[in-house]
């Protein structure tokens, strides 16, 4: 019972922009589709719903193909906002509700619950246009939501919102989760991803690179993360050039250590404290998700780095200054 | 997904979606209202046009190599064509015909088919005394004048035996003149003659309709392309086509903006053809009982009012096709324009020919152009306007106009959805039709 991703290939012309594409999603399952700006995931998005075909492999959804599926089985939140400018916010609903198949009265009442759920009920009778990004971000994911879909295809979700609404959107996944559908979403934001999915598919231009259980692949992976806080909060960068240290990133709450599978730990906590500095923090866990991003990946360009959230933090390679 | 999708009901939901939306909007109230008042002024411009033109005169041109004949069909013709009506004011009333004498019947003939003489009447005495009067004028031997000047040529001939009535009246009898009608250049409707009034009521209505039908397809293709590219640019399309095919989004902005255009349509023309229907009674009211005449719905039929609304129906859905698929096409409505161009040259191309038809042409050019898709929704409307139609070149050209949309259908939906998708890229011609072909 899932969404089987079966050798899908699509060509643009010259360009590949997905290459014998597979993995599976759980039913029930929030899974995160994990890749650089132009890796194919709004590609895969858009073959599974029908807007554009696949040169070859095919999509399934619990076993169907999903050509023989009702339209209705998926919600979509496309990365490009856009409403009705001139439409009012619950009309517009309505009329999307309509769309799939909802009878208006339940769309109505569906559309205003799901409007005080997100704060906005005061909006219900405005126009689109008048609204802010944020506010005509979440009516967009009303309008994806409405019909109550199996499954929720989301492109880049969090992009825009503040951290309140960023709160109400993951409560409405959970919830969603919790209801036996399945959420599937791309996104920059690593932390947000590690939060919310179970499992995730890493692509590089149209290949999968790694996918599974996010657990699974920390794990698999053999890498370590350790964060380490000092007094006065000076940045540790000479820390990158240990031996065993991969890559470290200095934020406000520290620095932060990706370790090769054979790095020691304790010769790091004892070069810090050979070094004269008061250690207040030293914590070692698994690798963030975005440290399995950049291994499989690659470190993202600038602009990315931007779009990946609001407080890039100053990140080296081993070896690097800072 | 679901590429089996049935057209309805979502083509109906973005069909009164596009239409509400359109209708609400107060721009197309004023727009409405500003419209409905010029077509209303238009409608009873011809009666301010009559009122300035009250004074003008009809020639009728008497030619005869007797100039006592001549003189004496003056006579005559000038009283009975010259008769004031009952309700007259005699003080203020002038004759509506001017009778003269021509010398010449090729010049008359030419005067006549200018338009300066309204008819030409040639007296002729055959050698056994009876008279032969003939008239030419463009109109039918049924019109009103036509049959006073019947009338006249007996009295003619009445005047003329008196006058050269000898005292032995006995060997000269009394011959009734004989009277023929030649019609010059006459319009028909199935093989019967139509009068002065219906060729020049059909010929403005066809220039109405012919001209409507073009502002029609043009504007309000526009707006369906306007309607597709617009919602390109404000991104609503990403969500748009998760919830419905391009066939239902296609079919429903062509038939939500056609309707739309259709209401502004008729609240344009509603108004103005009451006007026109009831011209007559206005031009009675204002101008007096003497000068009504000429009404200009006179030519209209049942018939002809079916053929205008299959006509502009399948016209527009042809067009409208074509602008949606055109408008999916471009990132911004501003785009619109320059890419519009050719289609809107291929409309007033049809309009062109259209208007040739209505001159009564019938060449090769206007008979092939009333068959052929896309020209033929003006041309074939234009001859059955002002000429004779067989029925079998009417069920040819609809058929072929049927054909045409069913198959732009299909292309334009193909085109639809791949441009829908299409953003930042200028289209070239070769893009249009990997798009239509792209199954």
């Amino acid at each position: 019972m899932s969404l089987d991703i079966d050798h899908v290939t699509k060509r643009f012309g010259a360009t590949t922009a997905l290459d014998r594409l597979t993995f599976e999603v759980g039913r029930g399952e929030v899974f995160g589709f994990l890749g650089a700006n132009g890796a194919g995931k709004t590609t895969t998005m858009r073959i599974c719903l029908g807007i554009i075909r696949a040169d070859s492999g095919e999509i399934r959804w619990e076993g169907q193909h999903t050509a023989d599926l009702p339209r209705r089985t998926w919600g979509y939140l496309p990365e490009e906002r856009g409403l009705h400018p001139r439409m009012g916010v619950l009309d517009q609903l309505v009329y999307f509700g309509s769309l799939f198949g909802e009878p208006r009265d339940r769309a109505k009442r569906e559309a205003l619950a799901w409007l005080r759920r997100f704060r906005i009920a005061d909006y219900a009778g405005r126009r689109a246009e008048e609204l802010s990004k944020g506010n005509q971000q979440k009516v967009q994911f009303i309008a994806a939501v409405l019909h109550d879909p199996e499954v929720l295809l989301m492109d880049e979700p969090f992009t825009g919102l503040d951290p309140v609404n960023l709160i109400l959107l993951r409560e409405a996944f959970t919830e969603l989760r919790d209801r036996g559908r399945t959420l599937i979403f791309s996104t920059h934001q690593m932390e947000a991803a590690e939060a919310l999915c179970e499992s995730v598919a890493i692509v590089d231009h149209g290949r999968l690179v790694a996918g599974g259980r996010v657990r699974d692949l920390k794990r698999a992976s053999g890498r370590r993360t350790l964060r380490i806080a000092v007094e006065g909060d000076a940045p540790s960068t000479w820390l990158a050039t240990l031996p065993g240290v991969d890559a470290g990133r200095h934020d406000a709450n520290g620095t932060e250590l990706e370790l090769s599978p054979s790095a020691d730990p304790s010769g790091i906590l004892a070069a810090i404290v050979g070094s004269g500095a008061a250690v207040t923090r030293f914590e070692l866990g698994e690798p963030s998700l975005e440290a399995l991003f950049i291994e499989h990946v690659g470190r993202p360009s600038d602009d990315e780095a931007v779009l990946a959230g609001e407080a890039a933090p100053s990140s080296v390679r081993a070896g690097s200054p800072a | 997904m679901s590429r089996r999708d049935p057209l309805l009901p979502n083509a109906g939901i973005v069909a009164r979606r596009e239409y509400r939306d359109r209708t609400r909007s107060p721009l197309f109230l004023a727009s409405t209202l500003v419209l409905a008042a010029i077509a209303m002024l238009v409608a009873i411009a011809p009666i301010a046009v009559r009122y300035l033109d009250r004074q003008t005169v009809t020639r009728i041109a008497i030619v005869s190599a007797d100039a006592d004949l001549a003189q004496r069909a003056v006579s005559i013709a000038d009283t009975l064509l010259n008769i004031p009506p009952p309700a007259a004011d005699l003080a203020h009333w002038s004759k509506p015909y001017l009778v003269e004498v021509l010398a010449d019947a090729a010049v008359a003939g030419r005067l006549l088919q200018d338009g300066n003489l309204g008819a030409v009447m040639i007296a002729q005495r055959r050698p056994s005394g009876q008279l032969d009067i003939a008239l030419e004028t463009k109109e039918g031997p049924t019109s009103a004048r036509s049959q006073v000047l019947s009338v006249a040529a007996f009295g003619i001939g009445v005047l003329d035996w008196s006058a050269r009535l000898p005292p032995d009246a006995g060997r000269d009898p009394f011959m009734t003149p004989t009277y023929r009608v030649d019609q010059v250049n006459g319009a028909s409707d199935g093989g019967t003659p139509l009068d002065t009034r219906q060729v020049a009521s059909r010929y403005v209505l066809g220039i109405m309709f012919v001209i409507l039908l073009l502002i029609s397809i043009v504007v309000y293709g526009m707006w369906v392309a306007t309607g597709v590219a617009s919602e390109k640019s404000s991104r609503v399309m990403e969500l748009m086509i998760s919830a419905a095919s391009p066939g239902q989004m296609l079919t429903g902005k062509v038939v939500g903006i056609g309707s739309a255009g259709l209401t502004q349509y008729a609240a344009i023309a509603g108004p103005a053809l009451v006007l026109l229907a009831f011209q007559d009674r206005i031009a009675s009211a204002i101008l007096g009982p003497d000068w009504v005449g000429g009404a200009p719905l006179g030519g209209l039929t049942p018939a002809l009012l079916v053929g205008y609304g299959v006509f502009f129906l399948l016209g527009f859905v042809l067009f409208a096709l074509i602008y949606a698929a055109m408008g999916s096409f471009v990132s911004r409505p501003d785009d619109l324009q320059t890419l519009s161009l050719p289609l809107s040259l291929l409309a007033m191309t049809g309009y062109l020919v259209a208007i040739v038809a209505l001159g009564g042409g019938t060449g090769t050019m206007v008979l092939l152009a009333s068959y052929l898709p896309p020209f033929s929704p003006f041309v074939m409307l234009a001859r059955l306007m002002v000429s004779a139609v067989q029925p079998w070149e009417v069920v040819l050209s609809v058929g072929l106009l049927v054909l045409a949309i069913a198959v732009v259908a299909v292309a334009a939906t193909r085109m639809y959805a791949a441009g829908v998708l299409l953003y930042g890229q200028r289209p070239g011609l070769r893009t249009f039709i990997a798009a239509a072909r792209r199954g």
